[in-house]
């Protein structure tokens, strides 16, 4: 496997039941570099919250589609194994936000994309900055991501009916050995 | 390596940390805890692992991370195991 794009992600890491994995698609990957993954925020997401995803929600999208994903792709292919191989020794969690600037919202039905690169990633751990961008209303994401490019990722460059919802710095993940994460509970 | 000439580099290391107090790098002995003494973030561990790796010229592998106390002397026990696997 090359990249995470046309993996469903309810099929890679994201072991969470449906109402909490905030990860539809992924639509471009560079392993060592960075992700681009979209989230359509339904009925369940905007409950009791004036029809508007959540900020935490947010950022959860965000670790899920970078540290979660990324980190666990990495994994597998440092120790040579499944992802199904991986869900049975490592847990992949989210553990610490550094800073988040919320610059708009986001409203049920309204896709938005996460684009998350990676700053460091050592000893399992995985920390990536990014930002959340609202994606203009019928855009096929696969073909606008099609052809990007790592220098288009690191530049956010975006057509400008995109819309800067959120930026994201220093979030950070690790895969915890299953019997360390048991012990957490 | 003596154990002190170790936690003498690691102070040196630990200096170079902006989430740890300065002041709090005085008394460093073997039983000084990084979470409760220091208030280090777990996150930083990585971060201090890595420096460390650099200062004392060793590699540590996933798993002894993984396996590491948070005491200073249990980093000084992972140094001493590094430089033995590697000679």
């Amino acid at each position: 496997m090359d990249s995470l794009v046309n993996i469903a992600p309810e099929d890679w890491l994201l072991m969470h039941g449906p109402k909490k994995r905030l990860v539809s698609k992924y639509h471009w990957h560079s392993p060592k570099v960075g992700i681009v993954a979209s989230y359509t925020p339904t009925e369940h997401d905007v409950e009791d919250h004036f029809n508007i995803f959540r900020g935490v929600d947010q950022i959860e999208s965000f670790a899920q589609a970078s540290v979660v994903s990324m980190g666990g792709f990495l994994e597998c292919e440092k120790m040579g194994i499944t992802q199904q191989q991986m869900s049975e020794i490592l847990v992949p969690a989210f553990i610490s936000i550094g800073n988040v600037n919320f610059r708009s919202y986001l409203e049920k039905g309204q896709t938005f994309v996460n684009i998350g690169f990676i700053k460091s990633y050592k000893f399992r751990q995985m920390a990536c900055d990014g930002r959340i961008y609202k994606v203009p209303q019928g855009l096929d994401l696969d073909e606008y991501f099609k052809d990007f490019t790592e220098e288009r990722l690191l530049a956010y460059d975006l057509s400008s009916d995109f819309v800067l919802i959120a930026e994201l710095f220093d979030i950070t993940g690790r895969g915890l050995k299953k019997e360390k994460f048991n012990t957490l509970s | 390596m003596e154990r002190q000439e170790i936690i003498d580099g690691i102070v040196e290391v630990l200096k170079t940390v902006r989430t740890i107090d300065p002041e709090k790098l005085h008394n460093i002995t073997e039983e000084t805890d990084f979470l409760t003494d220091l208030n280090t973030p777990s996150t930083e561990l990585i971060n201090i692992a890595a420096k460390v790796e650099q200062k004392f010229d060793v590699e540590f592998e996933d798993d002894d991370i993984d396996n590491l106390g948070s005491k200073v002397k249990d980093i000084v026990d992972l140094i001493i195991r590094a430089k033995e696997r590697a000679e």
